[in-house]
């Protein structure tokens, strides 16, 4: 990366010519798939999401402008600093622009006046907007609707049951693209489940199925703190998927579905993200196991059990592939549409969680 | 059943499913597996995309242990891997999934002993019976080596839901159009098609993936995709460097049979091929084979005028002097092999009816490079005519290696008083958007054996079709041998004959 200068928004892009002028001797090139918009308040999380971002601009350069809100200033502000970014280090001839907003208090309606000028034509354009969607904020619409594709993260969200309600008002009401980063960490888990029962006979054991059982990661960090999320998507998705009728549910995360009992429970492990599913198990009517569990020292890999009455399978592993390479978050923010599967289970959701539970 | 009636799978979305399998490469000390076979397992698996239950057995006649086995493939994924210095952390696991097995190909006791090995690793490494074998060996050897596996049990039924054995067979998939369809014979007594995966690595370059998505995705493009608004199509695959080390090989094979009937010919059929009606492997091959049937047989004068072979001469490449072919090591030095070809063909179709399609190949040319360019019909002259020259064509060019990306020639007026007009170029490039190496075809290839995915493998009527219409050319050149050989010197665009079926229809080869 370049040293960033400080500059005033009339000199962003003079700036950055410059800047390219000096890189050409150096046989850098300017690359950019999309324009990405980071919104983001200052707080814990805030390394986290730029860690995010990094992934992001290794696979797909693209032109990062990234908005950072300070909460507690001792006076309204807007500053804005340009870079260049090597995303895959200071010998890749690739690199791409960075545009940073820094901004307080009532300066934060200059920001789309800022950005207007900035965002490259004919490209898309993706808002990752990091806050929790329920919570109104003065820059949400006018970036919203900037964007082809916004991406939230219901980590951020304090109210699961509002959040699903908001993104699917905002999807019924506008031609936004939306993704969600805790729907792509149950990226891995839900092609595990779908390849485990891709086979008619397979599928017939599914549609018997009569317990399940998701177990995550309790141990939480500063910047993650509702773990159950990506449990309760993956038991909604599967539900969702397969109609499954909702009876009731209780505070210790406990569902019934016709005929079919599921739960949630918190283990600890060290070393893994908090909320990451740990393991699934599911049994059939029949008896028949399917015991899904990640290993210990390899955690992006899942041992998975099949047993019945009659037989014991040789456990055989799968991996978590897109999550293991941070790839499934690179894919959601990259993709087009809008993930009828998540919609479904947004939906879903509001049913299985209308006593507020997560 | 049906991914798209699965409930669990949103198309589009839903990763395709890896099975635990093991890989057997016949040949597995020869120059494809340590150049780019190993390199592409290693980086499929650094990346996340092998399954986690996975071995590869190498077979080879070479006697040695799996600890040399290993030594050598991780001193060849060093030298050749596209991502460097080696992930030792990861070499540790691709190391444990490694092992050797030595045997001669014909021998019924060495499938044996392979049988219990993989048994066995099925056992160690619960890969679930899934086998994928990779023929990387002299096409003499295919039918051998499938009647072993098959006589041994090591091929299963394709219905078979449990379990499955696919087989990658290297080209060239025979050397004419009755060797072919013998081959073809032979090997479907013990395989259904859709266990034979023969592979064209061409298929695997995201560049040529990406002329369908070109054509079919992009509306202004495929509007003008026709004989009304193309006067022809130039598609060239050039080599700087000459046979190296494959003296043996190339004169067996010569160009025609190495490039063109294979490569070449699924360059032509991508660029010309009607809209498929989905995206489903048989779909796109039964379009691509439509495109093969359509062209127009070489008669006895196409022969002569619209078909030049040539063998490169001394020469000098960048700069520095070359030896010509018949100087090359295991070379006859009376060889008549050829090293060059250009070739015009039409596609008697509603579509291509009158647009000559022009194919160039060759080694030793100034430069390495494989385009496929359309060129446009002139604009009506009426206007901006420059003292009665015409301007320069629109041509759209599609380079598939290297610089990988897609350029336009459009004319455009000069700034300025006099108005003079010029060609100036629109050029995207894959780097400048997506910033990242692609992978290498051999990764993709395998991985979509590994899925069962047969679209980026030929079918066995395209190879049929392909060698019907170049079979004759190998018939005439056998009856009429070239008499000028060697005829273009190293790092020249090839012989002057080739530039002479151009110049006498107004048309030129592009510079590359």
């Amino acid at each position: 990366m370049t040293t960033p200068q400080i500059v005033k928004p009339e000199a962003i892009e003079s700036t950055l010519i410059a800047i390219w002028e000096q890189l050409a001797k150096e046989n850098k090139m300017r690359a950019c798939l999309f324009n990405l918009i980071v919104f983001n308040r200052y707080s814990s999380r805030t390394d986290y999401i730029r860690n995010i971002v990094q992934k992001v601009i290794e696979k797909f350069p693209c032109r990062l402008i990234f908005i950072s809100e300070d909460p507690n200033p001792h006076a309204p502000y807007l500053k804005t600093a340009v870079s260049v970014i090597m995303p895959q280090g200071p010998s890749s001839t690739i690199a791409c622009d960075h545009i940073d907003i820094g901004v307080a208090g009532n300066e934060s309606a200059r920001v789309p006046y800022v950005i207007l000028p900035h965002i490259i034509p004919d490209i898309p354009v993706t808002l990752l907007w990091t806050e929790d969607p329920c919570i109104p904020h003065p820059l949400f619409e006018p970036l919203s609707k900037l964007c082809h594709r916004i991406i939230f993260d219901s980590e951020s969200a304090d109210n699961l049951l509002a959040f699903s309600k908001t993104v699917l008002s905002l999807k019924q009401n506008s031609k936004v693209d939306i993704a969600d980063l805790n729907w792509a960490r149950t990226e891995g888990w839900r092609d595990l489940i779908t390849s485990l029962f891709d086979s008619s006979a397979r599928f017939e054991q599914l549609k018997r199925l009569s317990v399940i059982k998701i177990a995550y990661n309790g141990k939480p960090t500063e910047f993650f703190c509702h773990l159950k999320i990506q449990s309760i998507y993956l038991l909604s998705w599967i539900s969702s998927r397969m109609n499954w009728n909702f009876h009731k549910a209780d505070k210790n995360l406990h569902f019934e579905f016709e005929g079919i009992q599921a739960s949630i429970e918190s283990t600890e492990w060290e070393k893994i993200g908090p909320g990451t599913i740990i393991s699934v198990n599911l049994t059939t009517a029949t008896k028949e196991h399917f015991d899904c569990i990640r290993i210990k020292e390899r955690y992006h890999y899942v041992s998975i059990q099949i047993s019945s009455e009659e037989k014991c399978d040789l456990p055989y592993q799968f991996l978590l592939g897109q999550t293991a390479t941070g790839g499934s978050l690179v894919n959601e923010i990259c993709m087009k549409g809008t993930s009828k599967h998540y919609l479904d289970m947004l939906k879903h959701l509001e049913v299985l969680d209308k006593d507020k539970l997560c | 059943m049906p991914n798209d009636a699965h409930p669990l799978n949103e198309p589009g979305r839903t990763a395709r499913n890896i099975d635990p399998c093991i890989l057997v490469i016949f040949g597995a000390t020869g120059d494809l597996t340590g150049r780019k076979l190993t390199p592409a397992l290693y980086n499929l698996g650094r990346e996340g995309s092998l399954p986690a239950n996975f071995a590869c057995v190498g077979f080879a006649r070479k006697q040695k242990s799996d600890e040399e086995f290993r030594n050598e493939i991780k001193q060849d994924i060093s030298d050749f891997s596209r991502v460097k210095p080696i992930d030792e952390n990861y070499w540790k696991t691709l190391h444990d999934q490694l092992f050797y097995h030595q045997s001669e190909f014909d021998d019924d006791a060495g499938y044996e002993r392979l049988k219990e090995k993989l048994s066995g690793l099925d056992t160690r490494l619960s890969t679930r019976g899934n086998r994928l074998f990779y023929l990387s060996v002299q096409p003499k050897f295919f039918p051998v080596i499938i009647e072993k596996l098959s006589k041994h049990g090591l091929i299963y039924d394709h219905e078979d839901e449990t379990k499955w054995s696919r087989v990658i067979i290297e080209k060239p998939f025979g050397r004419d159009s009755d060797s072919a369809t013998a081959l073809q014979k032979d090997i479907s007594h013990h395989l259904h098609e859709s266990q034979i995966f023969r592979i064209d690595h061409y298929l695997g370059k995201e560049t040529v993936q990406n002329l369908l998505v070109f054509r079919f995705a992009n509306s202004i493009f495929e509007s003008l995709w026709n004989n009304r608004h193309i006067d022809h199509v130039q598609i060239t695959v050039a080599e700087d460097i000459g046979i190296g080390s494959r003296g043996h090989f190339f004169e067996e094979e010569g160009l025609l049979r190495d490039v063109v009937q294979n490569h070449m010919m699924q360059l032509l059929s991508h660029v010309a091929m009607e809209p498929p009606v989905s995206l489903s492997a048989d779909a796109i091959r039964d379009e691509k084979v439509k495109v093969l049937k359509s062209i127009r047989p070489l008669s006895e004068e196409d022969m002569k005028e619209g078909v030049i072979r040539g063998q490169y001469g001394p020469g000098f490449i960048n700069g520095e002097p070359a030896i010509g072919y018949r100087e090359e090591k295991d070379v006859d030095p009376k060889s008549a092999i050829e090293t060059f070809l250009a070739l015009r063909l039409f596609i008697d179709n509603w579509r291509w009816a009158g647009v000559p399609f022009y194919l160039r190949a060759g080694k030793r040319l100034p430069k390495r490079g494989t385009e496929i360019a359309i060129i446009f019909k002139d604009a009506p002259g009426v206007l901006f005519q420059q003292r009665d020259n015409p301007n320069l064509p629109n041509v759209l060019a599609m380079r598939i290696q290297p610089d990988e990306g897609i350029a336009m020639r459009i004319n455009c007026k000069v700034p300025g008083p006099s108005s003079p007009i010029q060609p100036v170029k629109m050029d995207f490039r894959y780097s400048s958007y997506f910033g990242q190496s692609p992978p290498e075809a051999y990764e993709r290839l395998i991985w979509e054996c590994i899925t069962g995915d047969g679209t980026l493998f030929a079918r066995s009527d395209e190879v049929s079709e392909s060698w019907k219409i170049l079979t004759p050319i190998l018939d005439y050149w056998e009856k009429n041998q070239p008499k000028d050989f060697p005829n273009y010197a190293s790092g020249t665009w090839g012989p002057k004959q080739a530039d002479e079926i151009m110049e006498k229809v107004g048309r030129h080869w592009r510079i590359l």
